[in-house]
């Protein structure tokens, strides 16, 4: 026990960096991202590069947490980041994921977001959005742990 | 143990009855499989089991083939095995599953069905070629045709487990052709014995895929494969939407027809 009271999503915890796994120093790892700009306020849901696309939308932190998030999550996919416990406007953000759904008729869509419970938000908002969308597509979230595993991948009812 | 790993199945288990057994224990039901030509090593891929229980299978096996000796046991070629045996299906191997229930409903009514309805009397003749409609059309038509023609084409075609998946369709249409001559003939015997071995084959085949195959193909499937088969198998769905409904309601109709006959019957 920690007999830390407050949300687990800003809960102090520092990696014990001696037992952290090497880096792959010298070996560059290439950019998967296709597109500009990325935050889903920012994005058109009808922009050409969500088109027919397997979509990937990703909670802000989780990139950082996963070392091979380029290659495991955003090799081949269309992305778009947002925060469900920080943001304003998560109507829109519905509103957008459902555009995805019904305009874009993207082929599938997958949330990736961190262990803390605020996270699940952002699978809440896609479970929403595919609810009142007419057109269905296949919905798979996976909940990544703080140091980068995959603890959880589940796909949602469609 | 390498040879070993590329022995198939049937002739492993006519060699050494043991690994049968073992194999019963661990949930893989290799042994009434009519066909065997799996290799053992894809047998233990294909099963996703847990690295500790497929090591202790690997210990238990090499024991059997080899006793005495100490053989080095192979490394699982998969990144990581399955924590867990529950299944967890993806959407569109998930509608699979759903058509399953309802021809496992069919498949559970056939041995009463056979011995309800009488191939001599118009009455009988009709309701027994409803069936045999049931299974041309929802089962075979529908359901197998979704997995011939767009699922497995997923796969590499030589695959054992196609082959033998593929083998099953082909015994079950056999086993309707064998319905409909007996049906001409006016052979309850014939029909029985037609019904009883399609009934056999379909409930170990819809096990094997919902057990083995589908929870195989969802781990070797792309996230982009997934939503095109879903797309895909949508198409379908709604082409045959209305003959959908109509078949669920006639497996509906025969579970009531035939719970009424045996209600009366105890009366």
């Amino acid at each position: 026990m920690t007999g830390f009271q407050g949300c687990p999503g800003s809960r102090m915890v520092e990696f014990n960096k001696e037992n952290l796994p090497e880096g792959t120093e010298g070996a560059r790892v290439a950019s998967q991202l296709r597109q500009w700009p990325i935050q889903l306020h920012l994005v058109s849901p009808t922009a050409p590069y969500y088109q027919g696309a397997d979509v990937l939308l990703a909670a802000d932190c989780a990139p950082f947490a996963m070392g091979n998030f380029h290659n495991d999550f955003l090799k081949g996919k269309a992305l778009a980041i947002a925060c469900p416990k920080l943001d304003a406007g998560q109507d829109v953000y519905r509103e957008k994921i459902k555009a995805w759904f019904d305009e874009a008729k993207i082929n599938t869509l997958t949330v990736l977001v961190m262990q803390v419970p605020c996270c699940r938000g952002l699978v809440g908002l896609a479970a929403q959005a595919l609810a009142e969308s007419e057109r269905k597509i296949p919905v798979r979230y996976v909940v990544a742990g703080l140091s980068g595993e995959v603890l959880q991948e589940e796909w949602l009812e469609a | 143990m390498e040879k070993l790993l590329q022995t198939p199945i049937k002739e492993l288990i006519g060699r050494f009855p043991a690994v049968g057994e073992i194999l019963d224990e661990v949930g893989i039901g290799c042994v009434p499989c009519s066909v065997g030509t799996c290799l053992l090593a894809d047998i233990v891929e294909i099963h996703n089991l847990p690295s500790e229980e497929e090591r202790d299978l690997m210990a238990r096996i090499a024991a059997v083939v080899f006793p005495g000796e100490v053989v080095k046991l192979p490394e699982s070629k998969r990144a990581h095995s399955a924590g867990t045996r529950e299944i967890r299906y993806s959407p569109p191997i998930k509608g699979l599953v759903e058509e399953h229930k309802v021809i496992k409903r069919f498949v559970a009514l056939l041995p009463e069905f056979a011995r309800e309805f009488d191939v001599r009397t118009g009455e009988g003749r009709e309701l027994i070629l409803a069936g045999a409609d049931f299974i041309r059309s929802f089962a075979d038509r529908y359901h197998h045709a979704k997995e011939e023609e767009i699922l497995f084409t997923r796969f590499e075609e030589k695959l054992d487990i196609l082959q033998v998946m593929q083998d099953d369709h082909r015994r079950a249409r056999a086993c309707v052709k064998e319905l409909l001559e007996a049906v001409e003939r006016r052979d309850p015997e014939g029909v029985e014995r037609s019904l009883s071995g399609y009934a056999a084959i379909l409930a170990e085949h819809i096990k094997k895929e919902d057990e083995i195959l589908y929870p195989w193909m969802d781990r070797n499937l792309s996230t982009h494969q997934i939503g095109e088969l879903f797309a895909r198998f949508r198409e379908v769905d709604d082409a045959f939407r209305e003959e959908r409904n109509k078949y669920g309601e006639f497996v509906d109709n025969l579970e009531k027809t035939l719970l009424a006959r045996s209600r009366e019957a105890i009366r």
